[in-house]
């Protein structure tokens, strides 16, 4: 066997694929190539003004707002309702959502409640929020709370069902009082799960902008995005929409290191 | 201290789990306690500790825990049970924590313990740096801070590889000897008990009732892996739940 | 018995090839005779020419074969007619249809709906709150909260009107954009605005109900030009005889319905049949009996011959482009296509 000659050759490797890796430049390249084929198609008369403007011309609509000094305006107001709408709902859903996952008494008689009431579109509430909360800030930041509660809610007790018992017991056993068991064990644990409900609300919030500012809004975004709307102004209404998206990366992205920050634990 | 339990019986609704435990634990002694899988060894555990109530019997504390225990019946958890955003000293402040104690003493004991499991040097990792068996030493430094009188080990060393579990054994050993604690040590693996129980107590399957209580003489810290004396007793010990064992294995859950 | 079998299927086979021959000759001579148009259209009373010149067949009479496509608010109407899938549409002249006009996309070709001094058309009202704190006469609106739908809608044009005629301005006027009738309503009820201008229908039946109180008319305010009939420019430029007939047809509705529906000594019998024809498409979610009264309340001055105010239409483009709302560059030729009625 030793003087045979032995047929040699490299094994051939079968493995690879099936792995994401992050490609950081893929993503703007996609935006721009896309933007830059609109551009073209606009210019070049096969996309009729009509059917979409093109993004110069929704730029253009965006800088005459810079320079106007509405885009301060619409901005700041858009922000204040989706801050304190978002902080109220969020609050207020943690606390629900709390008692619901500690408590079986409010588990059984909130909880259904919570699921009856989350699907409602609450666009379709909108005539009742002007009666309830007038047509000033109280409505449009009650649109915001609303979307923003339920699914915190949600989150927050589905987050505390699945926080682990082990860990709850050893506080038991090392006779933590309740109050820190809920506050050093319970509440941390389900932070993750409280964490990516707030990001769905946090999209629903900005989702609901816009029909916030239904009611009786002059300025903000989702009012500037009407008015473009109803006026046909469609240069305006890609820019407000793209406003809108940019608002929405921007809060992903203020999660996204919040989760950095808080979650650096999780493996 | 001494930990008594008496005539200790439990039931899971249509399931009895334990019938008619008697037991002593005394102080400075470590009591193993082994049985087939399903036996209710845990049960027995967590009724001792007050986790959970037993269906009949007691469990009596007999004398009176020393004055700086801060939680005379303490745990030690199989999954080690850390919090994974705390680190390694916040875990163990985390029981000692609105106890009312000084913070120069909490920082006193937190460095006493993590000195005794060799710690020190990992104070502020966090726990996903560190192997199962940092973890489990971790698990015991936090339980060590609260001057336990008796420590409830519930299966401390499954899961960990078959040298970490030595080298971990060779460390409660050292730490027995350095301060000889009070132990109820559950496992199913018969060389951690003969190794580490002054006593083997051996449950029958379920229902659990007491087979037989083994006393061991050497003296923990002398036991070896190669003495014969042991390896026999294990064999022994072993030879007793092997048809259990087996019987145990084949039953269907939820039966 | 095959043979037999056989010689039955051919003949059966022939009989039905030559059958279907002649239908199909039918058929093609039918469509060639009735051009298909759609029109875009409300279920409201002000839409009801369109209705009664379908029921009554003027369209069938030009040769068209016309069918609804029916929406929730004007603004699609508009945007479906410049997208091509709906032929005519029936809208205020808002500023939305302006900057579709501007666009090339549509153009106003009739009259619909008119202000007239007398006929009942948009009233001006007062919630109950602001009615009993004093706001009883059109001219105290100054300072007040008003409802409207949106920016650039009729109710913001109306408002202006009568502000002007009253000696203030638009900003004397808090309007609160809401965007739907129904949010008007709601807002004005509960007192969190003062004042709103509203279609006949609603306005008579919450003024009735108790839920606000009636503060004037806007005809005596402003006699103008609500609402137009539109068509794509793709439709002036290639169907002229088809918009040319629809809208001799569309006039012929209207005529219908202001002798019947508008005048005071109406014939009863006329009325109701009439009533019933707009039955059809308005309110047929209710019974013949609850839906009348709303009916006829609905009902407003629609432009006799589908006239077209086209001075009134440019002095609502001016406002609005003095507004900012619509490109200053539209020329109130691209919005009014004057060729098909009578302009004034």
């Amino acid at each position: 066997m030793a003087d045979e000659p032995e047929r040699a050759q490299p094994v051939k490797f079968r493995g690879g694929g099936f792995v994401s890796k992050p490609r950081r430049f893929v993503a703007p390249l996609v935006f721009a190539v896309l933007i830059a084929i609109w551009e073209w198609g606009a210019r070049a008369g096969w996309i009729s003004p009509l059917v979409l403007p093109a993004p110069s011309e929704a730029f253009e609509a965006f800088k005459d707002l810079v320079e106007s000094g509405q885009l301060l305006r619409h901005l700041s107001a858009s922000l204040q309702r989706l801050i304190v709408g978002f902080t109220a709902g969020t609050t207020l859903g943690l606390t629900v959502g709390t008692f619901i996952g500690l408590f079986s008494i409010a588990r059984s008689g909130l909880a259904p409640l919570v699921a009856a009431i989350f699907p409602i579109p609450k666009i379709a509430l909108l005539p009742l929020f002007i009666i309830w909360f007038g047509i000033g800030e109280g409505s449009k930041v009650a649109t915001i709370l609303f979307g923003s509660f339920f699914p915190t809610v949600i989150a927050t007790y589905s987050g505390i069902d699945n926080v682990d018992r082990g860990l709850i017991r050893m506080g038991q056993s090392f006779n933590l009082t309740y109050r820190d068991i809920v506050r050093k064990i319970v509440l941390p644990a389900a932070l993750p799960a409280i964490l990516s409900g707030m990001r769905i609300s946090a999209s629903i919030s900005i989702i609901l902008l816009v029909a916030a500012e239904m009611i009786g809004a002059e300025y903000g975004i989702g009012a500037y995005v009407l008015l473009a709307g109803n006026l046909m102004a469609t240069d305006q209404l890609i820019a407000g929409v793209a406003m809108l998206s940019i608002l929405g990366l921007t809060v992903n992205w203020l999660i996204n290191l919040a989760e950095r920050r808080f979650l650096k634990w999780r493996a | 201290m001494d930990l008594k339990v008496q005539g200790l019986s439990h039931r899971y609704d249509d399931l009895e789990v334990l019938r008619g435990i008697d037991l002593t634990i005394r102080q400075g002694e470590i009591v193993s306690v082994i049985g087939p899988s399903g036996c209710g060894k845990s049960t027995l555990l967590r009724l001792i500790g007050g986790l959970e109530r037993p269906t009949e019997g007691e469990v009596l504390q007999v004398g009176e825990p020393p004055a700086d225990s801060l939680n005379p019946l303490t745990y030690v958890f199989q999954d080690f049970a850390l919090l994974p955003w705390r680190t390694v000293k916040g875990n163990v402040s985390l029981v000692l924590e609105s106890k009312g104690l000084a913070q120069a003493e909490t920082d006193a004991r937190i460095a006493d313990v993590l000195a005794r499991t060799r710690l020190t040097d990992f104070a502020d990792a966090i726990p996903k740096q560190l192997s199962g068996g940092m973890k489990q030493r971790v698990a015991i430094a936090r339980a060590l801070s609260v001057n336990p009188a008796v420590l409830l080990m519930d299966e401390p060393l499954s899961a960990l590889d078959s040298q970490t579990r030595e080298l971990l054994m060779d460390d409660l050993i050292q730490l027995w000897a350095r301060e000889p604690f009070t132990s109820c040590y559950v496992t199913h693996n018969l060389n951690e008990a003969v190794r580490l129980g002054h006593k083997v107590v051996v449950l029958s399957r379920r229902p659990g009732v007491i087979r037989e209580i083994v006393t061991i003489d050497t003296p923990v810290p002398k036991r070896s892996i190669s003495d014969p004396a042991l390896a026999e007793i294990q064999q022994s010990l072993w030879e007793m739940m092997r048809e259990e064992a087996m019987t145990a294995d084949m039953e269907l859950a939820d039966g | 018995m095959s043979i037999q079998r056989f010689t039955r299927v051919r003949g059966l086979v022939a009989v039905g090839a030559i059958a279907a021959t002649v239908v199909g000759f039918a058929g093609l001579t039918a469509a060639s005779a009735a051009e298909k148009v759609v029109l875009g259209a409300l279920r409201f009373t002000s839409h009801a020419a369109g209705f009664i010149a379908l029921d009554k067949g003027y369209f069938a009479d030009e040769g068209l074969d016309v069918s609804f496509e029916f929406f929730q608010a004007a603004q699609p109407i508009a945007v479906a007619v410049a997208s091509g899938d709906v032929d005519f549409g029936v809208a205020g002249v808002t500023g939305g249809l302006m900057n579709l006009a501007e666009k090339d996309a549509v153009r106003l070709v009739a009259g619909v709906l008119h202000e007239k001094k007398g006929v009942d058309g948009m009233m001006i009202m007062a919630s109950n709150k602001a009615y009993e704190e004093g706001l009883d006469t059109v001219p105290e609106i100054k300072g007040h909260s008003m409802a409207m739908t949106q920016v650039g809608s009729t109710f913001h044009y109306m408002t202006s009107r009568v502000a002007e005629k009253e000696g203030f301005t638009i900003d004397d006027v808090k309007l609160v954009p809401l965007q739907k009738v129904g949010s008007m309503i709601a807002a004005l009820k509960s007192g969190q605005v003062d004042a709103m201008i509203m279609v006949p229908h609603i306005a008579k039946s919450l003024v009735n109900n108790g839920d606000a109180k009636e503060l004037g008319w806007l005809y005596d305010y402003a006699e103008y030009q609500i609402s137009a009939l539109f068509t794509s420019v793709k439709n002036i430029e290639e169907r002229r005889p088809m918009v040319e007939g629809f809208i001799r047809a569309y006039a012929k509705g209207i005529a219908d319905f202001n002798r019947v529906m508008l005048a005071a000594d109406a014939d009863p019998a006329e009325k109701e049949e009439m009533t019933k024809i707009i039955h059809k498409y308005v309110y047929n979610d209710r019974p013949y009996e609850k839906a009348a009264p709303s009916i006829q309340a609905g009902a407003m001055n629609l432009n006799e011959g589908a006239a077209l105010n086209k001075t009134d239409v440019a002095a609502q483009m001016q406002w609005f482009q003095d507004q900012g709302l619509v490109q200053s560059k539209l020329d109130v030729d691209k919005l009014v296509d004057d060729s098909f009625v009578k302009n004034y």
